[in-house]
């Protein structure tokens, strides 16, 4: 909150706009705090959004989510353009409401989210895979795609 | 904040004050919901990457241990966004008297683990009817 102390100009100190931005940035903070995973708001920030991991090989993009407790038959992998999107819901199983809780930690809902491919794929050569809650996707890369090294002739 | 992107699932690393782990590799807290019926105990714990084979579940002395070993391999290439690591799952729990402790059951799909305590027969709550 120093920024909103007026500040006498010196050489050497930030510039307006920057105080500005930090100022900016220590509000989205409070935001976040409020509203974010602890906050006392996070009930409604809430839900089941699952991490991801991708990487890239000369080959093919890679793609590994974790979605435990997600029935496989359930999630919708849908590739448009360098678009891939995932999506999918995961269930509580539990039935009866007479039950004490005593403690609740997982996250369920429904989820979707979309990432953009850094270069363009084969639609058709996608292989899923999920296994012990964790979906795996291979991606090959178009041959347009692919990485190509230019070698430069010195005279 | 319209616009943020909701944050994705946390994975918590084990707190090192909790005990040292005498393992290599990186160990979390798995997410657990604990619900409790007349007649059992249920412990359902998100393991993603586990296999069934690879996960210890041992009682002693009323302290349940929940251990699943990753033998997830890293993937190959560059990483292009990594929101998450892959490793074990360490969490111990401190179990009532009141479990009758041979007739747990665990079972496992698609890396959810679930662990059925049944509560011991004196345990269960019996109405008692008033007869006038």
């Amino acid at each position: 909150m120093r920024s909103l102390i007026p500040w006498r100009w010196k050489e050497g100190q930030s510039a307006p706009e920057n105080a500005l931005t930090e100022f900016r940035r220590e509000v989205d903070d409070l935001f976040n705090q409020f509203f974010g995973k602890s906050g006392p708001l996070s009930y409604f920030a809430g839900g089941f959004n699952p991490p991801f991991d991708i990487s890239e090989t000369d080959q093919e993009i890679l793609v590994k989510a974790e979605l435990p407790g997600v029935d496989p038959k359930e999630i919708e992998v849908n590739i448009s353009g360098s678009t891939l999107t995932i999506k999918g819901d995961k269930r509580e199983e539990r039935e009866e409401k007479t039950e004490n809780m005593h403690r609740v930690e997982r996250s369920f809902g429904h989820f979707s989210r979309s990432i953009t491919l850094p270069c363009e794929v084969k639609e058709d050569s996608v292989e899923a895979g999920f296994k012990n809650g964790v979906l795996n996707l291979k991606l090959p890369k178009t041959e347009s795609s692919k990485k190509k090294s230019i070698k430069i002739d010195v005279n | 904040m319209a616009n943020q992107e909701m944050q994705v699932v946390d994975k918590k690393e084990l707190a090192p004050e909790s005990a040292e782990l005498t393992r290599n590799g990186l160990y979390f807290t798995p997410a657990v919901d604990i619900f409790e019926t007349d007649t059992e105990l249920s412990v359902v714990v998100d393991m993603p990457g586990i296999h069934p084979d690879d996960i210890e579940i041992d009682l002693r002395e009323n302290i349940l241990t929940l251990v699943g070993e990753s033998k997830e391999e890293q993937p190959k290439g560059e990483d292009l966004l990594v929101e998450y690591k892959s490793g074990g799952y360490y969490r111990t729990f401190r179990v009532n008297d009141l479990i009758d402790h041979d007739k747990i059951a665990a079972s496992m799909s698609d890396g959810v683990l679930t662990l059925k305590l049944p509560k011991s027969a004196k345990a269960t709550p019996r109405k008692i009817p008033v007869v006038t």
